[in-house]
């Protein structure tokens, strides 16, 4: 465990909250801390489709519900950094520090968020060289084989 | 990859300044500045520690105190080596809450060691605030309990105190030390694996 994006709910956390937010969903009722606990575990869960729930339940939750604004922010941008889509995780952490600057929590994860991108965006440049390579062999064999026709 | 040997959880009602002391012990400072914000859902932080010769990688989990987090925060007390319950002299009903997070942590965790810390001590000394929890029923409750420290945040007085006294009681602990052993084994296996396995993966 390195740091707060590695950090996993386990199975029976997440069944937990998930039974408390369909019972008040059954009743017709779903309050904002059950729609945020469950997507909290959401959120961490291994699974994007977990995780791509949560995301829509808080953003739900940050037009309805004006109390934790802060909180669906922080959740919203660990979420979308989960599923490495680091843009919209930047987005939200540029959000919270506009109204909190000075943020430790925020601005740690912001780090990762960087790191994670910088790391994974190095990977992406690699591949996309290594197909540049291949591209120019490609051509280069085209060359060869047309010059040898003649 | 690296992964903790010891587990330690902070704990406590909201504005005793647990985040503060995490930020002094990691990062040895501490910001007079900066506005109360109150921590979301958990923070984490690590540090390497030395006791008896020995390197340990500590990983601090700092939970949040206010309300809203209470069902989510006990989650974060599962496997806790140590606990460490803040409270602040110069209030009494974080010293009243400070049963109930005991409580708590209890169901989650039974054999984790508890270390009571009386948070800003700077203001009692310097006489900005009056001693509201009696020193003698600190005494008494803190005798079950692994050890009672009083820190400062701003000053750093009796900060590494602490955390030095939690790394030495686990790294003297049997099956503390057992568990750590055990942990290391696992996660030398899994990086044989993941490299056994990435071999196999290689184009070249």
């Amino acid at each position: 465990m390195d740091d707060i994006l590695d950090e996993v709910v386990s199975s029976e956390d997440l069944q937990k909250f998930e039974k408390v937010f369909h019972e008040q969903l059954h009743q017709g009722k779903v309050t904002p801390k059950a729609q945020f606990e469950y997507a909290w575990c959401l959120v961490r869960s291994k699974y994007p489709t977990d995780i791509r729930k949560g995301i829509l339940l808080l953003k739900e939750l940050f037009h309805s519900h004006t109390d934790g604004k802060r909180d669906y922010l922080f959740y919203l941008a660990i979420g979308n950094a989960r599923i490495k889509e680091y843009n919209k995780a930047s987005h939200y952490v540029k959000t919270f520090l506009e109204i909190e600057p000075a943020n430790q929590q925020v601005l740690a994860l912001e780090r990762q968020i960087n790191k994670r991108m910088e790391k994974e965006g190095l990977i992406g440049m690699a591949v996309a060289g290594g197909a540049v390579l291949a591209l120019g062999g490609l051509v280069g064999l085209g060359i060869a084989l047309a010059s040898s026709k003649k | 990859m690296s992964r903790c040997d010891f587990k330690i959880v902070l704990l406590g009602s909201e504005h005793v300044g647990k985040t503060s002391l995490v930020l002094r012990f990691v990062n040895c400072r501490f910001n007079a500045g900066t506005p109360y914000q109150n921590t979301i859902g958990a923070a984490f932080c690590a540090k390497t520690m030395h006791s008896n010769g020995k390197d340990f990688n500590i990983g601090i989990w700092d939970t949040a105190g206010s309300e809203r987090y209470q069902a989510m925060t006990k989650m974060y007390y599962r496997g806790a080596h140590a606990a460490i319950i803040c409270y602040e002299p110069s209030c009494l009903a974080s010293w009243t809450r400070l049963r109930h997070w005991l409580q708590e942590l209890r169901t989650v965790e039974e054999d984790c060691k508890v270390y009571l810390c009386a948070t800003k001590k700077d203001l009692l000394d310097s006489g900005a605030v009056v001693r509201e929890v009696p020193e003698d029923i600190v005494a008494t409750y803190s005798q079950g309990l692994s050890g009672h420290f009083m820190t400062s945040s701003k000053t750093g007085e009796n900060v590494e105190e602490l955390f030095q006294k939690i790394v030495d009681d686990c790294a003297a602990d049997v099956s503390v030390m057992k568990n750590v052993e055990e942990m290391r084994v696992q996660l030398a296996k899994e990086e044989a694996a993941f490299k056994a396995k990435s071999k196999d993966y290689c184009f070249c």
